[in-house]
Parts: C-alpha cells; sequence; structure tokens
C-alpha cells in the first residue's frame, strides 16, 4: 500500500515524467490557493459589511502583529533563497533554508499566539463584537492554513536534504511548491492585516 | 501502470483507481437518493392527506409523529433533509463525482487521475460527510429544519426549533465536509483535464461530457468557498457568542435575544453565491452527457461543437453573478434587483444555444430509441420545460409574485431534480457495460423510463399550477386555509404521481443489481460510439488503455461518414482509414 501511494504521489503509477509531474502538482497548487482566495474573499465581504453595523468597534491591534508580519517576510526571503539553492544543485543549503523558513514560520504561529493571549488578557474574546470575533476567525483560519503549509515545508525539506539520491527535477519542483504556497500565505497574512489595521 | 492493485481492500475500498471511486460513489449516491426519496414520500403523505393519523409512522417516530400525527417541526426537517441529500448526496456523489471520475480519464485518453491519493481521499471524506448529515437524524431534536438554505436566524439559534439544536450544528459539519470532498475532487478534474490528455487531444476535440465537467469544476472551486466562510461564522453565530448573521432586537418566544447588528441577508448572499452555481455544477454535466449520447443513436454529428462549448463556458460565467435572483423579496434595491434580472436574462442566450443544438443535433437522425437515448431525450425535454420557468423567476417583477409558492419548487424540481435525474440515468444506460461488461435490460429501462418521466411530469408540472394559485411552500397543512381549499384535491393526485415515481425507480433498482451479475455480456464498444472509453474493454481494465495511451486523430463526434462499411469514426482512428470531417 505504502508504494502504491508513493507512485500514486510521485506520478510513476501514471506513467507521467518529472517535469510533467511538476506541472501537475504547480497547477493542482494554484487551483487550491484559488479556492484559498475565494474563501477569504467571503470571509473579507462578510468583514466589510459587518464594519457598517452600529455595534461595530475596531479595537487596537496587539503591536506584536507587527513583529509577525516581519518573521513571515523574513520567512518567505529565506524560503526562497531556499528555492534558488535547489535550482543550483545545492541540497544541503536548500534543505536548511526551507527547514529554516519552517522555523521561521513556526514563531510567526506562536507570535499569533501571543496576540491572542495579549488580547484575551485585556478582556477582548470572540463574542466582544464582530471585530474581535473576525479578527479571532481570520487569523485561527489563516493559521490553519499555515500548519498545513509547516507540514509541507517538513517534507519539503526532507526531499531537499537526500536530494542527491532521488530525481532532481522532482525535488526541485518540491522546493518550488513550497515556495509558492508560503509566498501566498504570506502574502494573504499581509491582506488580512492591512485589513484590519484599515477598516 | 507498474502498481497494479491486488487486494481486495485496495482494490475495491481504499482504491486509487479513479473507475472503482467513480462507482463507489455512485452506490454512495443512489443509497443516499433512496434516503431522500422515502423522506419525499412522508412528505407527500402529509401534503395530501394533512391531520389524518398513519398509526405505523407513529410507531416509527414516535417524537415527529407521536400517534401517527405529523408534527410541523418535523414535517420541515423532513424538506430540510430531503433536499440537501437530493442535491447534494445523491445527484452531487453520482453525476458529478461518480461520472466525473469514471469518464474524464477514459474519454481524454488518461490513465488516471493527475492526483489519485487525493482522489480516494475525496470520496472518504465525502462519505463521512454523507454519514454526518444522516447522523443528524439521530440527535436530541433530530434533523436540521430550516430548510436546504439554512436561513438564520432559524439556523442561527439554537433553541429556535428541536432541529436547530445540533442537528443543525452537523448539518453545517456536513456541508463542510461536502465542500472539502468537492474541493480535493474539482482540483483533480481541472489538473486532470489540463495536463494528462492524450497526445492528439486538443481542448477542442474534448467530447462536451469533459467540456462540462470542466466548466462545473471551476464553478464549484471559485463557488462553494463562500458557503465553508457561512458555515464558519454560523457556527461561531451558534456556539461562541458572536452575531455575523443575528440582528439586533431579535425576539424569539417572548424573549429578546441577545445579540449584536448581524446581517441574516448575509447569510442569504454567501449561501446563493455557492447556491446558484451549484445548479449549474448540477446541471452542466447532465447537457453534457446528452450531447455524447444523441450522436449515437441519432448516427449523425452534434449541432454546433464549438457553440455548445462557448455557451457552457459562458453559462458557467455568467451563473457566478446572478445569486442575487434567489433574494429578490430580501428588501434588496430595486437597482440590484434591475442587475440580477438582466444578468439571469443573458444566460438564456448561452441556454438557448445549448436547447437549439440539441434539437439540431437531432434534426434528421435516424433515431434509435434504446434505453440511454430515450432518458437523453427526457434531458432535452425536461431542459426546455424547466428553462421556461425559469424564465418567470429571474426576472424580478414576476418573482417577487411568485416567489415562496410551489412554482419555485416545480421549476428547481424541474431543473436541478429533473434534468439531472434524466441525465444520471442516460449515463447509467449508455456506460454500464463499460463499467461493468454488460448491458442493462432493455425491457426494464423503458418501462423504468415511462414510469419515471409520466409522473415526473404530472407532479413538478402540477406544482407550477398550485404555485400559480398560491400555494405557498413549507407550510406542513393547508387545509385551514380556505383560499387554497380546492388545491387539495390536486395535491392527492400530485402524492399519488410522487408514489409512481418513487416505485418505479425500483424497477432500475432491480435491473441495475441484476444485470451486474446476470446482465447480457457486452462488446467493446455496444453503441457504436466515436469517444476514446469505447476504444478499450468492457469493463475498462486498471490502467484504461492497456500498454499504449491511444492517439488522438479527430474530433468526438464523427459520425454518418463512410468509413469501410461503418458509419463512424473513433477519436484514434488515422485519417487514412477514414475521413477526419472535423
Amino acid at each position: 500500500m505504502q508504494a502504491a501511494v508513493t507512485a500514486t504521489v510521485t506520478g510513476s503509477a501514471l506513467g507521467v515524467g518529472s517535469e510533467l509531474r511538476n506541472f501537475q502538482l504547480r497547477l493542482g497548487m494554484w487551483v487550491f490557493l484559488g479556492t484559498v482566495t475565494m474563501l477569504f474573499a467571503a470571509f473579507s465581504s462578510a468583514f466589510m459589511v459587518r464594519s457598517a453595523g452600529t455595534d461595530w468597534h475596531a479595537m487596537p491591534l496587539p503591536r506584536i502583529l507587527w513583529w509577525n508580519t516581519g518573521l513571515i517576510m523574513l520567512s518567505s526571503v529565506v524560503l526562497d533563497y531556499g528555492r534558488r539553492c535547489a535550482n543550483q544543485s545545492r541540497w544541503g543549503s536548500a534543505a536548511a533554508a526551507v527547514g529554516g523558513a519552517g522555523l521561521l514560520g513556526l514563531l510567526f504561529l506562536l507570535g499569533q499566539l501571543d496576540a491572542w493571549r495579549q488580547l484575551a488578557q485585556a478582556g477582548i474574546s470572540v463574542p466582544t463584537g464582530p471585530f474581535a470575533a473576525s479578527f479571532y476567525m481570520m487569523t485561527g483560519l489563516h493559521a490553519l492554513h499555515l500548519m498545513a503549509a509547516l507540514a509541507l515545508l517538513g517534507w519539503g525539506a526532507w526531499r531537499l536534504w537526500r536530494g542527491a539520491l532521488d530525481d532532481e527535477v522532482a525535488v526541485r519542483g518540491v522546493a518550488s511548491l513550497c515556495a509558492t504556497f508560503w509566498h501566498f500565505l504570506g502574502g494573504l497574512w499581509l491582506y488580512l492585516f492591512a485589513m484590519m489595521l484599515l477598516l | 501502470m507498474s502498481d497494479h492493485p491486488q487486494s481486495f481492500w485496495s482494490k475495491y475500498i481504499f482504491s486509487f483507481d479513479h473507475k472503482v471511486i467513480g462507482i463507489q460513489y455512485i452506490v454512495t449516491g443512489f443509497v443516499m437518493a433512496g434516503i431522500g426519496a422515502l423522506l419525499s414520500i412522508l412528505i407527500r403523505l402529509q401534503i395530501a392527506w394533512p391531520g389524518q393519523p398513519i398509526e405505523f409512522l407513529g410507531k416509527l417516530f414516535p417524537e415527529g409523529m407521536p400517534g401517527g400525527y405529523m408534527m410541523p417541526e418535523f414535517y420541515i426537517a423532513l424538506v430540510t433533509m430531503h433536499g440537501t441529500i437530493m442535491v447534494f448526496f445523491f445527484i452531487s456523489y453520482v453525476l458529478v463525482s461518480g461520472f466525473g471520475n469514471f469518464l474524464i480519464p477514459l474519454q481524454i485518453g488518461a490513465r488516471d487521475m493527475a492526483f489519485p491519493l487525493l482522489n480516494m481521499l475525496s470520496y472518504w471524506v465525502g462519505l463521512v460527510s454523507a454519514l454526518v448529515m444522516l447522523g443528524a437524524f439521530f440527535v436530541e431534536g433530530g434533523a436540521a429544519a430550516s430548510g436546504w438554505t439554512a436561513y438564520p436566524p432559524l439556523s442561527a439559534l439554537e433553541s429556535a426549533v428541536p432541529g436547530s439544536g445540533m442537528g443543525q450544528t452537523l448539518w453545517l459539519l456536513s456541508m463542510a465536509l461536502f465542500i472539502v470532498s468537492f474541493t480535493m475532487g474539482g482540483l483533480n478534474y481541472v489538473a486532470t483535464i489540463f495536463s494528462m490528455r492524450a497526445p492528439g487531444m486538443s481542448m477542442m476535440r474534448m467530447p462536451l461530457t469533459v467540456w462540462s465537467y470542466f466548466v462545473a469544476a471551476i464553478l464549484g472551486l471559485l463557488a462553494f468557498p463562500a458557503l465553508t466562510a457561512g458555515a464558519v461564522m454560523l457556527l461561531f453565530d451558534r456556539h461562541l457568542g458572536t452575531s455575523f448573521f443575528l440582528p439586533a432586537g431579535l425576539v424569539v418566544g417572548g424573549e429578546l435575544v441577545q445579540a449584536g447588528g448581524g446581517s441574516p441577508l448575509l447569510w442569504q448572499h454567501l449561501f446563493w453565491f455557492l447556491g446558484h452555481p451549484e445548479v449549474y455544477v448540477l446541471l452542466l454535466p447532465a447537457l453534457g452527457i446528452a450531447f455524447d449520447v444523441l450522436p449515437a443513436f441519432t448516427r449523425k454529428p452534434v449541432f454546433g461543437y464549438r457553440l455548445s462549448v462557448y455557451a457552457l463556458i459562458a453559462t458557467g460565467a455568467l451563473g457566478m453573478i446572478v445569486w442575487g435572483h434567489h433574494m429578490f423579496v430580501s428588501g434588496m434595491s430595486p437597482f440590484s434587483g434591475e442587475y440580477f434580472s438582466i444578468a439571469t436574462m443573458l444566460i438564456t442566450i448561452p441556454m438557448a444555444i445549448i436547447g437549439v443544438n440539441f434539437l439540431a443535433s437531432l434534426w434528421g437522425g435516424r433515431v434509435i430509441f434504446k434505453t440511454p437515448m430515450l432518458f437523453a431525450l427526457g434531458v432535452v425535454a425536461f431542459f426546455g420545460t424547466g428553462g421556461l420557468g425559469g424564465l418567470f423567476l429571474g426576472n424580478a417583477t414576476a418573482d417577487i409574485q411568485l416567489h415562496e409558492t410551489y412554482f419555485v419548487v416545480g421549476h428547481f424540481h424541474f431543473m436541478i431534480g429533473g434534468v439531472t435525474l434524466m441525465g444520471t440515468f442516460t449515463a447509467i444506460y449508455f456506460w454500464f457495460p463499460k463499467m461493468f461488461g454488460r448491458y442493462m435490460s432493455e425491457g426494464l429501462g423503458r418501462a423504468h423510463f415511462w414510469f419515471t418521466v409520466a409522473p415526473f411530469y404530472t407532479l413538478f408540472l402540477g406544482q407550477h399550477f398550485l404555485g400559480l394559485q398560491g400555494l405557498t411552500r413549507r407550510y406542513y397543512a393547508w387545509d385551514s386555509y380556505q383560499y387554497v381549499a380546492d388545491a387539495l384535491p390536486t395535491n392527492v393526485l400530485l402524492s399519488v404521481a410522487a408514489f409512481v415515481l418513487v416505485s418505479g425507480q425500483v424497477l432500475f433498482l432491480g435491473n441495475f443489481v441484476w444485470s451486474i451479475f446476470r446482465g447480457r455480456v457486452a462488446e467493446r464498444n455496444p453503441w457504436q460510439a466515436t469517444t476514446l472509453e469505447w476504444t478499450t474493454a468492457s469493463p475498462a481494465p486498471h490502467g484504461n488503455f492497456g500498454e499504449h495511451i491511444p492517439v488522438v486523430h479527430r474530433w468526438p463526434y464523427e459520425y454518418g461518414i463512410d468509413a469501410g462499411g461503418e458509419d463512424f469514426a473513433d477519436q484514434s482512428v488515422a485519417p487514412d482509414r477514414a475521413p477526419v470531417t472535423a
């Protein structure tokens, strides 16, 4: 069963080469990101509609969110360095960079958790008002997506670490896939953060 | 295909094979249809004979029907679950997920889906979703009772009606799982169609069935996340004390609900942003299937292939921007109403093109009335009849009068119930030989057709007239309303039609099961059809096409030609063996 799973994931069971498999994975990722975009577009619409309500009170956002924003942007830079290392077949550096980006991502998540803790200590919880509810909901769902991306990064770092032993084209594809997902989530956070600051 | 499945479990249960997954979806969908149909019988019993006790049902449902009398909240729960099950767990599973999985790789000349593991997960998440939905029947308070549209505040307040409790929570969880499952499946459809077509299979050589699945998948992927967002917010409202959808000043049972200034209309927008495209997600594959089946039984090419492709795409695109026509009575501004009316009217253009292309495809053909053809003609007929009702409801002026009446019920049963049901049976009878290597019985198939079409028309065309008469939806009894007193005898007739319709499906069930084991053995290409699935063995083997993927040389409707004693050429026939017409 495990062999069958591996064969279907790599595409060998389908008789497709690494180049085509990379294209399929990239395409699948972009389609998936399209659905995530629509999901957060719906949340954004709700946020904007509710912001017109009489019970809407924007709250000051914890300062740590700025640090978190810096962390996720830095992680994107590190990950992209890893992707470029993979293109140059520098597998050790690539694996370290992807792993490092993952660690920065983990720090981002801990920072988000701390923002929640600060708000809770200030007496702001989910039912406090529509702004607070939206904040917890959107940051929580963003974090869930980020956790999935962290799992992908972990798998990617492992594939890169044993890159020379593997199909190089396929491994480069994995690095590119990790970068696409991660950059998207970084961009999504920038959008959400800006929206919550401005409305 | 090096990993040929071996064990029973990997071959039939946790299979990666798109054909097995397709059949799993189809069987699951039919089980759900059976449950949905039983619910409809209870609904029709109540509508035809309100206030009359049915004792054995009282014993079966002691809380919903104490003493055999149906409680109003039980009635609305039945309606809710009937609609939800039929739309999301029958038609979606059988027509979209079932046949989409089975047909796409076979028709484009691929060995499987692009992501077989994801495909398997899609089915199993879908199955869990269906079980969670059914589980709602067995929790305290019973199943959800806020309609298949789950409008708040009924769906947002746990204490509103018995079904607003755990039953509604399970409904929301189930829908979220359904969307996760659909996303995995839809993603596979798009990636497979883009990247795994056989050599020579350009986009403009794809069968219209594949085109319809392609458009439907994109629609679903873009539209469904809106309901996921809505479901999350509704769960927050229900369990975490927020008020996304609960308005201020709401009084329920004489008590003021402690809520902020939420908007129930926000839910309606999010729901219908999914709900209306969902109609096309279900409808388009039925149309695509009819386009593929008609030429096999008229022995002539489809008319206007390119125009039909563009019409499918245009319908999908316009389908994304017309959701507001379900909300004309919500108090929206007349300008918005005007926009949604005009946009909806615009859809009639590509839809009319498809309808005309159907008729032109039939025109002058040598029609062979086999069972798949009968049902394909059913698709054409239902599409025309149901579409006419849509002209009224898409127009704000008429819709405001007809909204919440049985006119709407009749209309949507024709479109997402009827066209899709006809499409489903067309597909079953047509591709059954490719699935199981046997034919279904023609005699039983024809009987099934007439026992489906005649009562269906009686029931749902009749509902249009009841709607015009002013009969409103969701009322569990009208016997005390004088203005519709003369509708009661009609309702008895319609209920009898409903019972005949449901009973008629026993013919299908018997035929289906019997034919799997005892049906006449089918050859490779029993209908002398032209698309790639008919170039491989029946049933199609694992990996679909043996050692070599077929090379495509022509469009998918090469009928009515002189090809060495035959009047058709499949897509893999080289140009030197038969003339290429398109």
